[in-house]
């Protein structure tokens, strides 16, 4: 399987995927470390984190699969939903929450 | 070092906008992006729109860029 559909894969067998730099117990990253923290603030659970920093393939391979050059990046139900901007901003907007409402 | 002007000239070089700022310490920048091309898209497509101006500079030079982007008219209502 290539890195594309391997990635396909995480993101429509996942309801929530967030591709980060570290873990959400040790983000490498100022801007993953704000990403979990969002996701946590909404209170979105099953959370599949892929950390890219442990792979180098879903690293690079993400940024193409998007057309988005930077990490962290969320998805839900398969959709890219945005970087850590956007995650803020759908956040005080109350529109992130309504995505995570069952 | 990355300045937060030079930033700033990149992205008006090759986007049209009305109206830019950017602030950074030469590794993360945050910038306001005010344009015309952003109309009738969604957020992911204006930030794409930003990142594809900035192509290779994106992975080269910036290390971080946070974002704002906004129409004509929502930066109006501001």
């Amino acid at each position: 399987m290539d890195t594309q559909e391997v990635i396909r894969k995480q993101v429509t067998d996942n309801p929530v995927v967030l591709y980060m730099k570290g873990t959400p117990d040790a983000p490498m990253c100022g801007f993953s470390a704000a990403a979990v923290q969002i996701l946590e603030a909404c209170g979105a659970d099953n959370v599949a984190t892929v950390n890219v920093l442990a792979d180098n393939d879903i690293r690079q391979g993400i940024k193409e699969f998007s057309q988005w050059p930077t990490i962290p990046q969320l998805y839900v139900n398969g959709e890219f939903i945005g970087g850590a901007d956007i995650m803020r901003e759908m956040y005080q907007s109350g529109e992130l929450h309504k995505l995570f409402q069952k | 070092m990355l300045t937060p002007e030079t930033v700033k000239s990149y992205i008006k070089e090759s986007l049209a906008c009305d109206h830019v700022e950017v602030v950074g310490d030469g590794q993360h920048f945050e910038a306001v992006i005010v344009s015309p091309e952003f109309r009738d898209k969604n957020r992911v497509q204006q930030h794409q729109i930003v990142y594809r101006a900035l192509g290779d500079r994106m992975r080269e030079e910036i290390h971080a860029l946070s974002m704002r982007t906004l129409t004509p008219e929502q930066w109006a209502e501001q």
